[in-house]
């Protein structure tokens, strides 16, 4: 036992040794249910990494577990920013391209911050249970994780450092069309890194401070003096064009840059030139494609406590939704829903807004994967209660006020003596520290179920029966042991995928065929490459029966190989 | 020993070819194209830049001409745009034509001026990889860039190329004697083939092929050679998921990239000419199918969205020409006609992701396209039949390859003949027609660009309101018939809002109006006025304009 500890100790040197923090002494503490006892690489869930912070936990993960994780750049951002993916399978059970892939990207958004520490905390979590965990280290001997904590990364490093960027990366944006570049963006006046509300005394405006809260601004009664005007968000007219803070740095959308149903800016505020017109997305888009294996997706956004699902316009588009699709889409989303109070299963189009060129239709239209969207975060998360939703009461009652900047007056070059101050960037959206862990093991427990049900493949039941004329029969059946349908509507539609092959090797085949009906002796045959039949789709649970005729061999091997449904084999002699 | 000897054949083949009268020979190849560029950039480097934009998947450079004298990109520009598909070659010398023109033409006094006033920028050739099939031991109608690609969805790549089964050097049909065939001869001419209509008592006779052999058994001719993406599919506008030919997603290519960066990049540009298979100079009809692409488009947005859930942003989609740039492309219409001679209209031919139609409908420019050249169908009559007809009459010897037999594989024991129209010569007119050609479209162009938006202040008048206040009023007026910006275009980001700026002079106070206001589009011959109030004397500064417009300048004496 000691001589464990020891090792262990020692290996974790080895790892960390640049570390002030190791994995600290097992007498200290003892294993709570559900999560690592004694991680390998400590982490700390309750606060926010700035880029090089996920970099360096990546490389830690990285590090100490190489048979599991390799850590690739998928390119370079804007500003020359790395885009991290990490790839994590049980490499020791076949090559992580040849399993089903599930993908899960954060921060596409930049002021949706905390999809990155879901998405870090569940590369983390696999890593540190895969030993322990029989279901854990089952699922990654099956599948590959794809994890790109943050797909925009300048604009993550701006709000850490700098102010509050909006949902775009940083490349210049003319917003005012007027040949100036990000000229009139919002001024951080007190230099506090936030961009806050600006009021102004004025016995003509229609705001009190609340008597219950002085913190809160109120609106007047009919009849009632009011003592402050808003004056909307800290900002100059820096362009001097009669409008504050219109065009400030970046102010496109990352999300409306997807190579499917991409319409312009005029129809859908927040494009850009074209389809991939931005590198952080051009380089997601390059690594997808040579990872055709991917076969379920997931995008962290904030907020609002929604598992959004496609279509993002009415019909979809040119994209197929079968029934069966529907039913597996939505038996996932349900039961996210149970495993993340407060969450809803929603329809992009139906219970939100028309997307045009959003990343969830590519990956299901373009790419015919299976994919969801969470916004992270929701009032109902701050008091356990749909009802009771107050944010002053929860800052005060729970945070201590951290996360007001009470109002402070600051000399306005044009509106005079103003008062600065409101929530600050780290409440509304995003999830203050001590309930940041907990959401992100939910919805990253929702990633893990959701990539269990992709497909498994298995060959089963293969039978050698001889036939007059020195021929035999091999016959087999191939099934799909999970939900999830090897080849989405779409990717049917289109033949995204090439079909389910299965092949049989150790014989001369002469003939081969699909069972319908062995009862009924009920066959269609494959005329061409009967030793590589082909299956157009392997739906969730389903079973397809073969049948070869052969000659010579004793020993024949069935395998099936599918992109999204991975690979699986059985012998006969 | 062998291999000099098949090189001398070529090349024996290749002079007997140039030497025949007609179709081919005299088209330039891409090398040429490059090197005409290169020499009108080097004859006159005060004028002229040549700048390449991409290479494409097959190596070939994408090059610009950039013409015209001072501040190049902060005055009116208008694209000129060849070689949009590969089997348009035409295409790609008229757009180097203008280029040409423009320039033998620039000491005289009007070019000066007009060289003065507005940019020209020539892409000509688009479709490099593809053009190149033209010049090619065996030419075929090539649409498709060198980027290898699955064109049939069968997940083998580029299994299924033409085979030039006749040995002519051409791609054209093969039709099989067979009764489970549904085409016949054409009554009017026995050479075309044309659909047996069972309503008028036709059975088919023929199977009709392109080319080739099956060579993937999948009972399709040809579906998956060389190559590749057709630019003129890989566009934003009424693009095709998963088309044929239309590339992983719109945009997808780098001279595509290329050029939409380098075009939206120069925010002075107003106007589009594409030399291309899409026409709206000569059809007759209006609004919407004055569009090139009139047939089976805006499949996506005539998908009425429920009204009351989710926000309706597919109503602010734009899928036909604006009332006020109707008026514009009529002027532009009538004056095709009248400069170029040209009578009858060009075949309507839809692609959808085409150039053309972008250039309007998301680029936000005035947007002309056209062939360039064409041959008169008329109602009701086969192209084919109409085609043949035509070039008798032009004396062009050399467009049918007449139906020989042969053997082939795919049809053991059949009766199979090679024939048909040859490839390119429905599009691309004889090579002795192109300077013609060439300069009477250049000669519409500078007329359209002489009546490129142009701004004047005018209507200047300082009213002393008494106290020392003054009321300054001006009018912006666009001298041109061009809109500064087409209405197309007026909501698209990618478009410049003019600005008009007032700066006082000290001891001048801005009383009412703004210091920096919006302009945000004057229609041809429109007006729009403003006006100040100001207290105190002296001079005031004026500007307006944007890159689009170029700016004006003027002041006023406050006395």
């Amino acid at each position: 036992m000691k001589n464990s500890i020891i090792k262990s100790i020692l290996a974790a040197t080895i790892f960390f040794i640049s570390l002030p923090l190791m994995s600290q002494n097992e007498m200290l503490f003892f294993q709570a249910a559900g999560t690592p006892g004694n991680p390998k690489v400590q982490v700390s869930w309750n606060r926010y990494y700035t880029h090089a912070g996920v970099t360096d936990l990546m490389k830690k993960i990285a590090a100490a577990y190489p048979s599991l994780v390799t850590l690739e750049s998928m390119g370079k951002s804007y500003q020359g920013r790395d885009m991290w993916v990490m790839i994590i399978s049980d490499k020791k059970t076949g090559d992580p391209g040849t399993k089903p892939g599930f993908w899960i990207d954060g921060n596409i958004h930049s002021i949706e911050l905390q999809g990155t520490e879901m998405a870090l905390y569940t590369g983390w979590y696999l890593c540190e249970m895969f030993e322990n965990n029989k279901f854990i280290n089952e699922l990654l001997k099956d599948k590959t994780f794809y994890i790109a904590p943050t797909i925009n990364p300048d604009a993550r490093d701006y709000f850490a450092n700098q102010g509050v960027p909006p949902r775009s990366g940083l490349m210049p944006f003319d917003n005012d069309r007027d040949g100036s570049f990000d000229e009139d963006g919002a001024d951080d006046m007190n230099g506090d890194k936030n961009i806050s509300q600006m009021r102004r005394k004025n016995p003509d405006g229609n705001l009190i401070a609340d008597p219950k809260d002085p913190r809160r601004m109120i609106r007047v009664e009919p009849g009632q003096k009011g003592e402050y005007e808003y004056l909307g968000s800290e900002g100059i007219d820096n362009d001097n064009d009669g409008q504050a803070n219109e065009d400030g740095i970046g102010g496109y959308d990352g999300n409306r840059d997807w190579g499917f149903n991409w319409e312009p800016n005029y129809v859908q505020s927040g494009a850009h030139r074209y389809p991939f017109s931005q590198p952080e997305n051009k380089a997601v888009r390059d690594f997808i494609v040579k990872h055709r294996n991917i076969t379920g997706a997931q995008s962290f956004h904030n907020s609002g406590g929604m598992i959004l699902r496609g279509p993002s316009i009415q019909g979809g588009g040119a994209e197929a939704y079968s029934r069966t699709d529907d039913a597996v889409i939505d038996a996932i989303g349900k039961t996210g829903e149970k495993m993340i109070p407060g969450y809803k299963l929603l329809t992009i189009w139906r219970d939100l807004y028309t997307v045009y060129g959003g990343e969830i239709d590519w990956w299901h239209g373009g790419m015919g994967c299976f994919v969801y969207s969470n916004e992270l975060w929701n009032s109902f998360l701050m008091f356990y209660d749909t009802a009771f939703t107050d944010q002053y009461e929860f800052d005060r009652l729970l945070l201590f006020e951290d996360a007001f900047i009470p109002w402070t007056k600051v000399t306005h070059p044009v509106y005079g003596e103003v008062e600065i101050g409101g929530f600050s960037k780290m409440l509304g959206r995003l999830h203050p520290g001590f309930l940041l862990e907990t959401d992100a093991h939910r919805n990253a427990a929702f990633c893990i179920y959701n990539a269990w049900n992709m497909p498994k493949l298995e060959v089963s039941n293969v039978k050698v029966t001889k036939l007059p004329g020195g021929l035999k029969e091999v016959t087999a059946r191939v099934s799909n042991l999970r939900m999830m349908p090897t080849h989405s509507a779409t990717n049917l539609r289109y033949n995204i995928d090439p079909p389910v092959y299965v092949n049989i090797e150790g014989a001369t085949v002469i003939a081969g065929m699909r069972v319908i009906n062995k009862d009924l002796n009920r066959t269609v045959e494959q005329k061409d490459n009967p030793q590589r039949m082909e299956i157009s789709n392997l739906q969730g649970y389903q079973n397809v029966d073969l049948k070869w005729i052969v000659k010579g061999g004793s020993k024949y091997t069935i395998s099936v190989e599918s992109v999204k449904g991975g690979r699986a084999s059985a012998v006969a002699e | 020993m062998k291999l000099p000897l098949k090189v001398l054949i070529l090349a024996a083949y290749g002079i007997i070819l140039s030497g025949t009268s007609g179709v081919y020979g005299q088209y330039s190849n891409h090398k040429e194209i490059i090197s005409s560029i290169r020499s009108m950039a080097a004859k006159h480097p005060s004028l002229c830049t040549a700048a390449t934009l991409a290479k494409t998947e097959g190596g070939k450079d994408i090059m610009v001409l950039t013409i015209g004298t001072g501040d190049k990109d902060n005055k009116p520009g208008i694209a000129v745009i060849g070689g949009v598909t590969g089997s348009h070659p035409a295409g790609r010398e008229l757009a180097l034509g203008f280029a040409s023109n423009l320039l033998g033409n620039a000491s005289s006094e009007e070019i000066k001026t007009l060289l003065g006033e507005v940019t020209f920028y020539v892409v000509p050739d688009l479709s490099p990889d593809a053009t190149e099939q033209y010049f090619m031991d065996i030419k075929y109608e090539r649409h498709v860039n060198a980027r290898k690609v699955d064109d049939d969805r069968d997940f083998r790549f580029d299994e299924d190329p033409a085979e030039d089964l006749n040995k002519d050097g051409y791609i054209t049909l093969i039709r099989v004697s067979d009764p489970a065939g549904t085409y016949i001869e054409s009554k009017e001419d026995k050479r075309i083939m044309v659909s047996a209509d069972l309503a008028k008592g036709e059975k088919g006779a023929y199977l009709v092929y392109p080319e080739g052999i099956d060579n993937d058994k999948d009972g399709k001719f040809n579906e998956d050679g060389q190559g590749g993406v057709n630019f003129n599919r890989n566009l934003t506008y009424n693009y095709e998921e998963f088309g044929s030919n239309a590339g992983l997603h719109a945009v997808s290519e780098p001279e595509t990239m290329a050029l939409v960066d380098f075009l939206f990049d120069r925010y002075n540009i107003y106007a589009t000419f594409t030399f291309g298979p899409q026409d709206n100079l000569t059809q007759t009809s209006r609004g919407a199918e004055r569009s090139p692409q009139a047939q089976g488009q805006q499949a996506q947005s005539s998908q009425a969205e429920t009204p009351g859930q989710g926000r309706r942003m597919g109503s602010r989609k734009i899928t036909s020409v604006q009332r006020t740039d109707e008026v514009v492309m009529r002027y532009a219409s009538e004056k095709y006609r009248e400069i170029t001679g040209l009578k009858g209209s060009a075949q309507p031919v839809s692609d959808p992701g085409n150039f053309a139609d972008w250039a309007y409908y998301h680029y936000g420019r005035y947007s002309f396209s056209t062939p360039g050249w064409w041959f008169p169908v008329e109602r009701n009559t086969e192209p084919g039949v109409a085609f043949l007809k035509f070039a008798e009459e032009q004396g062009m010897k050399d467009a049918f390859v007449a139906w020989t037999e042969i053997e082939h594989p795919d049809f053991p024991g059949k009766k199979v003949e090679v024939g048909g129209i040859k490839p390119f010569v429905m599009m691309n007119p004889p090579a002795d027609r192109l300077s013609t050609l060439a300069e009477a479209h250049y000669k519409f162009i500078v007329a359209m660009a002489e009546e490129h938006p142009e701004l004047e202040f005018s209507n200047i008048k300082a009213e002393d309101e008494g106290e020392g206040i003054f009321r300054v009023t001006i009018n912006v007026h666009n001298k041109g018939i061009f809109a500064t910006c087409a209405e197309a275009g007026q909501n698209n980001i990618f478009t410049r809002i003019m600005r008009l700026s007032l700066q006082t002079s000290k001891g001048q106070t801005l009383l009412s109006g703004q210091q920096v206001q919006r302009i945000p589009r004057i229609t041809g011959d429109g007006v729009e006025e403003f006006s100040w109030l100001i207290s105190g004397k002296g001079t005031l500064k004026i500007t307006a304009g944007a890159a689009n417009t170029g700016f004006i300048n003027t002041s006023v004496e406050l006395k």
